[in-house]
């Protein structure tokens, strides 16, 4: 009874978040609603038993996100428009239609999905009968790295092809660079950097490890990473630096890379492409992975192609 | 167990009658300073309420251990920002509460 009465609060919150987003006024406005509605999507995951993807959404889908957007709306100030409210959302009364026409559309392939029959030996049964041979307990790891590989490294592409994508355009229009934080001086802050940032480094890697066996795992991690590193740049203790260092150049490309490369060996060996053989290797990528989409993130928020130690 | 349970609904709710009274400061305070103060007071004790509960539920000495470093995480990052948040506030001239004058946006005076 009370279950149900969160349920519906909470979707209820959902939807009227997103509406929110699409129809507030002001540009910052529909920021703050889209990291509200990315809080309450992953309170959902929770309520779903869907631990895995809370944790996703929270650390990327709010967190990350959220500082993306907020790092981009205090650019738009600096060095955008003179309209410093940000560039005025005209295309309110479009929000009602296409709110409409996605709910339909949720509806549609959501009784399409009830009215296929249960098929046997998905691929969540299969991991769960064969968790022993693939080598971790967590089945949702399991079903990521048995089956689901391609999509994984093709999200590594997706991320790397990003930040490509962001480097040509910040050549084109050069993100200004930011004033300097007033408040890297302030005790206060250095005390709690010196504290929060090994924190999200061991909380890191203990997603990372965690992974084979709980809810967590590489892309987790990795947001937790990059969030300690956005703290870095945010206090002044990184700055852009006009130049990628070497370090930094593999940092980006190594979980691409040692993904490809461990797949690729297998199939030299005679085993199928990108079977990953034994627990060795899924973390030795699951590592290389945490290590680049950390990297990544932190460089897409600085807008610089590298970083270097505030003098 | 009775009592362990009735404990902890307790400790939750006094945390949530802390939470909803420091959003309602948020909300209805006039300036920056007293928002700041009834929100970082409030969340803090209503932090510690909540945690208290959840451990005294819980009954493990682990998830106990965890939850005092969740308030601890969660009073540091409060009291950090709120000092940045003060001190911006002072810096950008919002030292002076307008107290003698009504603001024209608020609808009750």
């Amino acid at each position: 009874m009370i279950g149900l009465a969160i349920d519906s609060v909470l979707a209820l919150g959902i939807v009227w978040m997103a509406l929110q987003t699409v129809r507030s006024d002001s540009l910052f406005q529909a920021m703050l609603m889209f990291i509200v509605f990315g809080l309450l999507m992953s309170l959902a995951w929770a309520r779903l038993h869907a631990p895995d993807l809370a944790l996703a959404e929270a650390a990327i889908g709010a967190g990350i996100t959220g500082a993306l957007l907020l790092v981009t709306w205090r650019r738009l100030q600096v060095h955008g428009p003179d309209d410093s409210n940000g560039p005025r959302l005209m295309t309110r009364w479009l929000a009602l239609p296409i709110a409409c026409a996605s709910a339909l559309l949720v509806i549609i392939i959501g009784w399409t999905a009830l009215q296929l029959p249960a098929v046997p030996g998905t691929a969540g049964e299969l991991t769960l009968q064969r968790l022993e041979d693939i080598g971790v307990s967590n089945p949702v790891t399991g079903v990521l790295l048995g089956f689901r590989a391609y999509d994984t490294l093709m999200e590594m592409a997706v991320l790397l092809a990003a930040w490509l994508g962001a480097r040509a355009v910040a050549t084109e229009f050069r993100p200004g660079v930011l004033p300097g934080p007033a408040h890297a001086e302030v005790p206060l802050v250095g005390a709690l950097l010196s504290l929060v940032v090994p924190i999200s480094i061991l909380v890191a890697v203990y997603l990372l490890q965690a992974g084979g066996s709980a809810p967590g795992g590489a892309f987790q991690g990795g947001a937790v990473l990059a969030a300690g590193g956005v703290l870095l740049c945010l206090t002044g203790r990184l700055e852009a630096a006009a130049q990628a260092s070497a370090l930094e150049r593999v940092g980006v490309i190594l979980g691409l890379a040692v993904f490809s490369l461990t797949g690729l060996i297998v199939m030299a060996t005679g085993g199928p492409m990108l079977a990953l053989p034994g627990v060795w290797a899924i973390y030795l990528v699951e590592t290389a992975l945490l290590l680049s989409i950390a990297l990544t993130l932190v460089l897409l928020f600085a807008a610089a192609p590298g970083l270097r130690r505030a003098p | 167990m009775i009592l362990t349970e009735v404990m902890a609904s307790l400790l939750l709710i006094s945390g949530c009658f802390f939470y909803i009274a420091g959003t309602v400061g948020l909300l209805r305070f006039p300036d920056v300073f007293s928002r700041l103060h009834a929100l970082t007071k409030a969340d803090n004790l209503g932090l510690f309420l909540i945690c208290t509960g959840l451990a005294v539920n819980s009954g493990s000495p682990r998830i106990t251990g965890l939850l005092l470093v969740v308030w601890i995480l969660g009073l540091l990052a409060a009291t950090v920002s709120c000092h940045l948040i003060a001190r911006r506030a002072i810096r950008s001239g919002q030292a002076e509460p307008p107290v003698a004058e009504p603001r024209a946006a608020d609808p009750t005076p």
